[in-house]
Parts: C-alpha cells; sequence; structure tokens
C-alpha cells in the first residue's frame, strides 16, 4: 500500500485535479476519491454508477491501481456510466 | 553663451554610431545580453522611431505626468470615492496592483539592458527614456495602493505579491523573466516592446482606464492612463527593431519569437483582464466585453500592423487562439473564485441572474458549459453548505503558462510528456511547442505542482500551500459581494 498521485478530472468539470489515491485501492475507491472533490461542489449529482477511464478505456471497477499498469500522475477521467 | 538650435546638435546626440577599432563587436554586445541573430554593425544604425525626443523634453512631459496624476490622487485622497467602488471593481484594482507594480522594475532592468546593448545609438537613447518611463511605473502603482492601505490590507499585496510563491505570482515572474527580465536586448525589443506593449498592455492599460471611468474610478484610470501615454512611446523600439531583422533576412526568427510571447501573454492576460472585465467590472460599467476588446485591439489593430511588416499570423491562430477566446477565461475565473483563499483580492462571482443573461448573450453555450457548474455552488450557498464550495486540492498546472489545465470541452485530456525523464504536463498544445522550443531555458523550473510533490510545501494540505505562498487570514480573498449574487442572505453564507 503507498500512495499513489494521480491526475484526475470528473466529466464535466472545468479543471483537472491532483488527486492522491492508494495503489491497492480499486476503481470504484478511485472513481469515488476524483468525484469527492467535483460532485456535488460543481459537477450536479446523480445516482448513476461512476467508472474511471485510462487511454481512452473503461477500467474494470474490481481492478485495482497496481494491476491497471496507471503510473503516477498519469491522467484518468471519471464519468457517470 | 547662445544655445545650439536644437537641428543642430540632436541627432549627434541621439544617434551617433561607429564602428569599433580597439574592441571587438561581440566584446561590446555579448551574444547572451544582446544576441545579433547574425545581423553586424552598421546593419543596424538605420534604426529609427518616430519620437525623437530630447532628454529636456523627456523630463518636462514626464513632470506634467506626474504632477497630474498626483495632485489627483491628493485631491480623491479627501474624498469617499474609495469607499464607495463597487467591491468587484476593488478586486479588479487589487489583482492589478499585486500584478503589474513590481514587474514595472523588472521591465526597467530590460529596458536598461536594451539601453546598454541595444545595437543602434538611437534604439540606446529611446530605451533609456523606456528605463525611466518603467521606475516611474513601478513608483506610481506602488504609491497609490499603499495610500488605500488604511482601508483594505489586500491592497499590501502591490509590494509584497512578486516576492511570493502565490501560484498567479509564479505565473506571472515566469512570463515576466523570459519576456525582459532575464531577455537579450534584440529578442526584448521583439517579445516586450513589440509583442507585449504593441499588442497585450492596452488592454489592460487603456481597456480597463475605460472601464474605470464608467465605474467613476477617477484615480485608476488617471494613474493607468498617464502610464499608457509612456507606453505607446517605448514600445516604438519594436517595430524598428522587427523591420531590421526582415529585412536582413531574420523573418523567420522573429516570427517565432513574436509566436512564443503572443501565446504567454495571452494566457496571462486571459487570467488578469480577462476575469476582471467579463466578472469583476459591474455590468453596467462594461464598455465591451473580453472577447470583443481581444477582436478589436488584438486580431484587428495589432494583427494588421503585424500583417502590414510582412509577417504571418501565429500558427496556432485558427486552431488554438481564437477557440480559446471564448471559453480559457471563464474557466480561469472559477477556478479562481473556488480556490479564492489562494489569491490576495476578493473573487466576484459575477454571475447574478442578469450578469449569466449578459454572459450567454456575449459567449453562446455559456450557461450549458460553465452555468451548470454555477448552479451547484449556487445550491451550496442557498443551502448553507459553504464548506462545499471551498477546495481540499491543488489544480494540476501547466508546465509553460502555470496556470490551472482547464477544460474547454468535456473528455479532452491534458498533453503529458516526458523530457530526460522528467514528466511535464501542458494545457494545450501551444504551451508544448513554446516550452519545448527551448528546454534549456524552462528545465530547471519547477511549477507549484511539481514543488508540492517534490515536498517543499510542508504540511502538505490547503493550509501548508497558503502558508508557502504568503497568504495571511488578513489577505486571503473570500467572495467579493458575501454572496449577495445568489440571493443568498450573508448570514447563510457565513
Ligand atoms: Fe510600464
Ligand atoms: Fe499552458
Amino acid at each position: 500500500m503507498a500512495l499513489f498521485p494521480l491526475q484526475a478530472n470528473f466529466r464535466g468539470d472545468f479543471v483537472v485535479l491532483l488527486i492522491p489515491v492508494d495503489d491497492g485501492d480499486d476503481m470504484s475507491i478511485v472513481a469515488d476519491k476524483v468525484a469527492q472533490h467535483a460532485v456535488g461542489l460543481r459537477v450536479a449529482e446523480k445516482s448513476a454508477p461512476k467508472c474511471v477511464y485510462y487511454n481512452g478505456r473503461e477500467l474494470p471497477s474490481s481492478m485495482t491501481v497496481a494491476q491497471s499498469g496507471i503510473q503516477p500522475m498519469d491522467w484518468i477521467e471519471v464519468a457517470y456510466v | 553663451m547662445p544655445k545650439l538650435q536644437r537641428r543642430d546638435y540632436y541627432d549627434i546626440a541621439r544617434d551617433m554610431n561607429w564602428a569599433f577599432s580597439y574592441v571587438g563587436e561581440d566584446e561590446v554586445f555579448p551574444e547572451e545580453l544582446s544576441k545579433s541573430f547574425g545581423i553586424h554593425g552598421e546593419q543596424w544604425w538605420g534604426w529609427d522611431e518616430p519620437y525623437k525626443l530630447t532628454y529636456r523634453e523627456y523630463v518636462h512631459n514626464q513632470a506634467g505626468k506626474d504632477d497630474g496624476i498626483y495632485s489627483i490622487r491628493s485631491t480623491i485622497a479627501r474624498s469617499n470615492l474609495y469607499d464607495n467602488l463597487d467591491a468587484g471593481w476593488k478586486s479588479a484594482i487589487k489583482a492589478h496592483y499585486g500584478a503589474i507594480p513590481v514587474p514595472e522594475y523588472f521591465a526597467s532592468i530590460g529596458e536598461a539592458r536594451m539601453a546598454r546593448f541595444g545595437r543602434a545609438a538611437a534604439w540606446r537613447n529611446m530605451a533609456t527614456f523606456g528605463t525611466l518611463d518603467e521606475c516611474r511605473h513601478g513608483q506610481a502603482q506602488i504609491y497609490f495602493p499603499y495610500c488605500l492601505l488604511g482601508k483594505d490590507p489586500q491592497f499590501d499585496w502591490a509590494h509584497k505579491a512578486m516576492h511570493t510563491n502565490e501560484w498567479g505570482v509564479i505565473a506571472a515572474r515566469s512570463l515576466f523573466d523570459d519576456m525582459f527580465t532575464a531577455n537579450d536586448a534584440v529578442s526584448t525589443a521583439i517579445q516586450l516592446t513589440f509583442t507585449f506593449e504593441t499588442g497585450f498592455t492596452n488592454l489592460q492599460f487603456l481597456g480597463m482606464a475605460s472601464d474605470a471611468l464608467h465605474v467613476g474610478d477617477i484615480e485608476f484610470g488617471a494613474l493607468i492612463s498617464s502610464i499608457q501615454t509612456d507606453e505607446a512611446r517605448h514600445s516604438q523600439q519594436g517595430e524598428p527593431t522587427l523591420k531590421i531583422m526582415i529585412n536582413n533576412g531574420r523573418k523567420a526568427e522573429a516570427q517565432k519569437m513574436v509566436d512564443q510571447m503572443f501565446w504567454r501573454s495571452w494566457k496571462l492576460f486571459a487570467l488578469l483582464t480577462g476575469i476582471s472585465m467579463d466578472y469583476y467590472t459591474p455590468l453596467e460599467s462594461r464598455t465591451m466585453s473580453f472577447k470583443e476588446f481581444m477582436q478589436d485591439w488584438i486580431c484587428r489593430q495589432f494583427m494588421d500592423q503585424f500583417k502590414d511588416l510582412g509577417m504571418n499570423v501565429p500558427w496556432y491562430w485558427e486552431e488554438h487562439f481564437l477557440p480559446e477566446l471564448d471559453w480559457v477565461h471563464h474557466a480561469y475565473h472559477m477556478g479562481v473564485w473556488f480556490w479564492r483563499p489562494t489569491v490576495w483580492w476578493n473573487p466576484d462571482a459575477g454571475v447574478s441572474a442578469a450578469e449569466r443573461d449578459w454572459l450567454e448573450q456575449k459567449y453562446p453555450g455559456w450557461n450549458d458549459r460553465f452555468g451548470k457548474l454555477w448552479d451547484v455552488i449556487g445550491d451550496n450557498v442557498r443551502t448553507g453548505q459553504i464548506e462545499k464550495t471551498y477546495p481540499a486540492t491543488l489544480p494540476i498546472v501547466c508546465n509553460c503558462c502555470h496556470i490551472p489545465i482547464c477544460s474547454p470541452s468535456i473528455g479532452k485530456a491534458p498533453r503529458i510528456t516526458t523530457h530526460n525523464g522528467r514528466k511535464l504536463n501542458f494545457c494545450c498544445e501551444v504551451c508544448e511547442w513554446v516550452w519545448k522550443s527551448q528546454p534549456e531555458r524552462y528545465d530547471t523550473h519547477l511549477s507549484i505542482v511539481d514543488r508540492f510533490l517534490a515536498g517543499h510545501i510542508q504540511p502538505p494540505t490547503l493550509e501548508g500551500a497558503l502558508q508557502y505562498m504568503g497568504i495571511t487570514p488578513d489577505v486571503a480573498g473570500n467572495d467579493a459581494q458575501a454572496y449577495a449574487w445568489n440571493g443568498a442572505s450573508r448570514l447563510a453564507a457565513e
């Protein structure tokens, strides 16, 4: 388990954010950590599942950061499905 | 003894060039300080400018200008003019005072470098006046806010800002160092006096002066209009330098320098002037939108002048620059407002119902792109969830413009690249091009996010970041109108 900085934005927001995650977090946790800084703050909340996009593909929600191939300070996007 | 007539001495005093025989040209004009671009000696001697002042005339004119502005200041000091200004407008002038006065002194270093290392005597003469001009601008623009310190501690940042690592200051200082504090004489003439002063300073110094008169801020209007009369003169160093480069086959080099500095200047003016004009200036006092000012003064007047010299619009004009006119400063504004404790002024949200109508009319699509986000912010203010209107992390910052990386549309990725193993983030293709056009100039400079990740900011929290930026509780920004734009009561907001 180690601190892992990412750059991320929630789809529809206006800015890219520095988001610290943990390399053991799975994508549903990563999505929540990103949403925390945007959803309900600027992006309207929806009751829909969220997912993480990396290099143009959607990552499975059970995959961890360590398994995903994401490197520190890579960019991900989180969006409502 | 009878005085010589002006015509009998003037050109000897102003424009006496000579060929060197005891020393080499590269000793008189070292490349690092002067940069020949392969144009030597007498090829520079035709350099000329239209003002043709003597030192006596210069001193006489400048003393008159100073008499004018300082007497307005002392008259207004006895009135309550400042107290009656709109709160958003006060923020516009605080932003100006933090960003501009100390860099005027930096500009005087750049002018002094041209006064010594400019490659023609007429040019060095003009740059000597420019050096003195910039001292005057620094002095006046620190003195005026100093007089307002008793009314508001945020004016302290007129002097303090440039001595801190506040994020907007890092962006401004990076631009100004690149353009004039640490630039050679020939490049300074092209990048500062031509690109920046002939083009962009009009926006802040004439555009904001016309808004100031509508707002009733006679003091600020008079001050910056007076400064602009000097800028109009010393900016004339750019065109003759550009002409000599073009006539000696160095058009491509000159074009590149303009393209680089036009882009860097655009980003900073979008941040400073864009927000001030379209959000901080009260709606009834706005003369034109920021985009209209840009279209009229930059896209038309400045570019026409540039094209008349045989130059081309920058390569990124259609694809990158014109589209950014529609959105980039709206995103910067939202960022500045949301991260408001990190600035030395009180951001004015500027999104009351009437202002939103104006924004949608001037920038069709604004509601759909930015209004929606302001709706969520407004709901949080209305329901007293003010903690949700503050940030809990840093935005990612561009390694070229040092402004947070914002997005024009949905799903657009930032540009991430590596240089010698170092990971770099750019907000757009043009910032990446500028940086990569001279990596040796930029690659030791860390963005505020690089510094945070390298552990320079301790503790690594928002409080630690505010401390690193020099922001104290008495100046940290808050909403300029106490959230009145939202129809919420002051109580609910607190
Ligand atoms: Fe100036
Ligand atoms: Fe940038």
